[in-house]
């Protein structure tokens, strides 16, 4: 074993004085098994090296929390649930929309019976009067479509003999006359 | 770690507004300090605060007229003791296995190489996990271009030692990465 072996790494870190590190840079000219040694701890220091830079970027890459993923899962997975088990909606049934397309036949008013005056009566209400929300949901066509003939909207005579017209009427939900359209 | 992402330029220039030799020093030795200290095992948020306190520490040693010789082994030294204080533990971290977080090594390696690497950054980070705390201290402030005497500053050791220390360590690693 060469002495010199013990100041190699020092050589190496160009730690070693002037005088010294001339007699060992000589010696590993001449010495084989002090190069390979010597080529050893040079490698590894590289190595160590780049180690030292890998950690480096790997903890500087790590920055976000490892909790994130996890919880970023459970979003997932909840959401993948509420898709595959909707929660049941419900509708407000079905509007009718009757359409009449015969002429209507006006039918006498019935004398309203006769009721007693109502009686106003202040309430005192223990709780707060329950609110009636608005319904959420409008339905996209109007409620009720009617076809009166012309005969039945004007008086006898009124209309010139030949022409015949048929009113249509839309009506909105709130109950008033959303469109009307006249046609032969 | 580029540049932008470390947060501390703005305060520190700031702050050392004409004192060209802080700026000077922190552009040189900001990055070989991070390193360090992440190799230490401190997370990259609490390496930067680090950083910045040490530079800031060197903003007040140098208006109080304090000693400009080996300002590099100074300013390693403050870090050192600062990461010291915030984690008591932060040495068993740098010997901690990489994988899973090396894949983006060497991207236009093909898949036998990067296995290699893999292996043989599995090796290095076993036989560090053998070094006492001094070797692998030393050997971190090696790597990071401190001179044997900086080294024993900074570590409050001898420069005889550091070199003895060094020694050791290097040929642990060489033999267990079987080099």
């Amino acid at each position: 074993m060469c002495d010199v072996q013990q100041k190699l790494i020092a050589w190496l870190d160009h730690e070693l004085p002037t005088d010294e590190s001339a007699e060992v840079q000589r010696h590993i000219e001449g010495c084989k098994q002090c190069r390979t040694r010597l080529a050893g701890y040079e490698k590894v220091s590289e190595t160590f090296d780049v180690y030292c830079d890998v950690v480096v970027a790997a903890k500087t890459r790590r920055r976000v929390p490892r909790w994130v993923p996890v919880l970023a899962g459970a979003v997932a997975a909840v959401a993948v649930m509420f898709l595959t088990f909707p929660r049941t909606r419900i509708e407000p049934p079905p509007i009718l929309t009757p359409t009449i397309t015969a002429a209507s036949v006006p039918v006498p008013a019935q004398p309203a019976p006769e009721t007693a005056p109502r009686k106003t009566i202040h309430r005192q209400h223990a709780v707060a009067p329950v609110q009636v929300r608005a319904a959420k949901w409008q339905p996209r066509e109007t409620a009720v479509q009617i076809a009166i003939p012309a005969e039945a909207m004007f008086p006898p005579g009124a209309m010139p003999k030949g022409m015949n017209f048929i009113a249509e009427l839309s009506i909105a939900p709130d109950g008033s006359v959303k469109q009307v359209r006249l046609w032969q | 770690m580029s540049d932008d992402s470390v947060p501390l330029a703005l305060p520190l220039l700031r702050l050392a507004a004409g004192t060209s030799e802080v700026t000077t020093l922190y552009r040189e030795l900001r990055k070989p300090l991070l390193r360090y200290l992440v190799c230490l095992g401190l997370t990259s948020d609490e390496a930067q605060d680090v950083v910045q306190d040490a530079f800031l520490s060197l903003q007040r040693h140098l208006a109080s007229n304090g000693t400009q010789e080996n300002i590099r082994g100074w300013l390693f030294r403050v870090a050192h003791n600062q990461a010291r204080n915030r984690q008591t533990s932060y040495h068993r971290r740098f010997g901690e296995p990489l994988d899973g977080e090396m894949d983006f090594l060497a991207d236009d390696a093909t898949p036998e190489q990067r296995v290699l690497e893999k292996e043989k950054f599995r090796h290095l980070a076993a036989a560090i996990r053998l070094l006492t705390e001094s070797e692998r201290e030393c050997l971190l402030l090696r790597a990071g271009g401190l001179r044997y005497r900086e080294i024993g500053e900074v570590l409050g050791i001898a420069t005889s030692t550091v070199a003895d220390t060094v020694e050791r360590g290097i040929k642990k690693l060489a033999e267990k990465c079987n080099v």
